[in-house]
């Protein structure tokens, strides 16, 4: 067990695209760190770094107390899981689970010993003989997740595991993964593309774009206050709704016409975030929203309605009861959530807050 | 789509039966004629059935110097066989490190050194002969068996094969090795190598046989008896320039040198067709 440090962490690539932009954070012994974001923002270079398998440009990259920066993979303690599994097709279960421990010269008794008590673990005692090729999805996915555990490392590395399996899999293999971390209570970094899985399975979440660390935060407190506009779409499903208003003190003033009471003061215009689950249906009023129907989706517990509004050019995503009826075409009034009404700047994507004033015109 | 016709079914049969007969003949006349005596060759009509030598002339041929050449056909075999083998293994080991420098090192002028090695294709021993036999000749190495092998023993073919499987390798097995603590040789020998299986035997069939088959280059390097190989015997026997060709003992030599090939192919045919057509992925 161990905590994991990054002292400026630096990659630039020879053809001078620089993946990271010096990343400084501290995982803390026995987390679980996921790294969110979409692809190409850096983070699986970052996963790949901590692993060993890419060069560190500059920064310092620390696991425990050691500095790792030179070390090989093999040398840094860590094991990872790729999102392809890459098993050794031609090993059959228990040898792909064995194979790192044989390279370290553990005796062939005691490698069988281990891998069966990881196997019973995780459910695998009965397909220690297979080969990769004759198992399921979620099977090697397991044995990837084995083959991890046997080696009893200081980090556990993630590279999307889940994104190879179907969709109810992949909803109990993240419980699996989340109770399994806790009772080995390895730290682990965790890089997905999957919001869901991030939320989820956090104990801190990273949210990256373009190479930077956009916000870092336990799930809720980037669910609640999102540090920008990027980080607001990105968590949160359906994605939140962007109006653009114009402020003047407290007051927001829409293009439909409609006026609300701003949670901050800004002055000019803003960007207005409200989450779909924010936006409640109510009578017809001057006060409230008035919009029309464009499309239903009916999802069961929840029915999410895509709205037009006056003066929007792109509809708002509204959340609904499942047990609401609605057509397309129909007229609602919609009041929004005033306590959980986000603004932005309009320019940089950041959020306002209270003890900020917007200065634009 | 297969066709289901019975018209076509009985056409198509007679056609092949047809080939097979034609293929066929020829060995059967060799068969035939390796149990004759000489005498009973030159009658004048071929004979299509066996004579009353059985297995002695091939008896005789393994343990009696054969004809004029000096040397028995078992010396031929053996000659032949570690040629063949020399050849096989040679290429194919040489062709395996040739491709993994290549596809799994990142060294200066890699690109080059593939362009090197590919464009050795347009050089077989035919073209270089002059040049090899000089540095052959010059190293010592006539009739020896390094020098029959050691010229031939590089191969553009088979390191292409071989470079061309890796890169379908996916990526994420070398790093997976490299967590699991295994360096370069490590995942030659516990990855790699166990990945190829089918593709080194599908190359040991094709390698064996064309060493077995080299005619030119062991003609010109062997003058001596003991390092002459049993293709080339063949050739010899047949320009015995006074006398009667022996027909017996040619035949009997022939369907021998046939003997290793067929071995090689119907023990590796199942890996060879595999390894031509899928991968153990």
């Amino acid at each position: 067990m161990a905590t994991l440090r990054l002292d400026g962490l630096k990659k630039t690539y020879p053809n001078g695209f620089v993946a990271l932009h010096g990343l400084d954070l501290e995982i803390a012994d026995g987390e679980l760190l996921v790294v969110v974001g979409p692809s190409g923002c850096g983070k699986s270079t970052l996963l790949r770094m901590l692993a060993g398998l890419e060069d560190i440009t500059a920064g310092d990259l620390y696991i425990g107390e050691a500095r790792v920066n030179p070390l090989e993979p093999a040398d840094r303690d860590i094991a990872m899981v790729f999102q392809n599994y890459a098993l050794y097709p031609h090993m059959s279960v228990a040898g792909n689970m064995e194979y790192a421990l044989k390279n370290r010269g553990v005796p062939k008794e005691a490698r069988r010993r281990k891998v069966e008590e990881t196997a019973s673990l995780i459910g695998l005692q009965d397909l220690l003989d297979r080969r990769p090729r004759q198992l399921s999805g979620g099977q090697r996915q397991r044995v990837a997740m084995g083959r991890a555990i046997v080696r009893e490392p200081q980090v556990f590395l993630f590279d999307e595991p889940l994104s190879n399996l179907d969709a109810k899999l992949r909803v109990q293999m993240r419980l699996e993964i989340r109770r399994l971390q806790k009772r080995l209570g390895v730290t682990s970094v965790y890089v997905t593309h999957d919001q869901v899985e991030a939320m989820t399975l956090a104990d801190r979440l990273i949210v990256m774009n373009e190479g930077r660390i956009e916000q870092l935060g336990s799930p809720m407190t980037l669910y609640d206050q999102p540090a920008s506009t990027f980080v607001a779409g990105f968590i949160g499903s359906p994605a939140m709704n962007f109006l653009s208003a114009e402020a003047s003190g407290r007051t927001l003033s829409l293009p439909c016409g409609n006026q609300l009471h701003a949670p901050v003061d800004a002055h000019g215009h803003v960007t207005l975030g409200i989450r779909p689950e924010h936006l409640v249906p109510v009578e017809e009023s001057d006060d409230a929203l008035a919009v029309q129907v464009e499309l239903v989706e009916p999802l069961g517990a929840d029915t999410l309605a895509y709205v037009q509004l006056d003066g929007q050019a792109e509809p708002l995503v509204v959340r609904f009861d499942g047990a609401r009826r609605l057509e397309e075409g129909d007229r609602l009034w919609l009041a929004p959530d005033l306590e959980r009404l986000h603004l932005f700047d309009p320019e940089q994507g950041q959020r306002l807050t209270t003890t900020e004033a917007i200065t634009t015109p | 789509m297969r066709y289901r016709r019975r018209g076509l079914d009985i056409t198509s049969h007679t056609l092949l039966i047809l080939c097979v007969i034609v293929f066929f003949l020829p060995v059967w006349m060799a068969i035939v004629a390796a149990t004759h005596t000489q005498s009973s060759l030159y009658t004048g009509v071929a004979p299509f059935w066996f004579g009353s030598e059985g297995f002695g002339n091939f008896l005789a041929v393994l343990s009696d110097p054969v004809g004029r050449l000096g040397t028995d056909a078992t010396r031929l075999l053996v000659n032949s066989t570690i040629m063949a083998l020399g050849i096989a293994v040679g290429k194919i080991t040489i062709a395996i490190l040739a491709a993994y420098a290549i596809v799994f090192f990142r060294f200066p002028f890699r690109m080059l050194c593939f362009w090197a090695i590919f464009i050795t294709l347009m050089l077989p021993v035919e073209v270089r002969i002059m040049p090899t036999y000089k540095v052959v000749a010059g190293l010592g190495m006539l009739n020896s068996y390094t020098g029959l092998i050691l010229p031939l023993i590089a191969s553009a073919t088979a390191t292409f094969l071989f470079r061309q499987f890796y890169l379908t390798v996916p990526p994420e097995l070398l790093e997976a090795a490299r967590v699991d603590g295994a360096g370069p040789w490590r995942f030659l020998r516990d990855i790699l190598l166990p990945l190829s299986k089918t593709n080194i035997a599908a190359l040991f069939v094709i390698m064996f046989l064309y060493g077995w088959n080299q005619y030119l280059w062991p003609l010109l390097i062997t003058t001596e008896s003991d390092y002459m190989t049993v293709v080339i015997s063949l050739k010899r026997m047949l320009t015995s320039a006074d006398n009667l060709v022996p027909w017996h003992t040619v035949t009997a030599t022939a369907l021998l040198a046939m003997l290793p090939p067929v071995i090689v192919i119907v023990l590796m045919q199942r890996y060879f067709v595999k390894g031509l057509v899928d991968t153990e992925k």
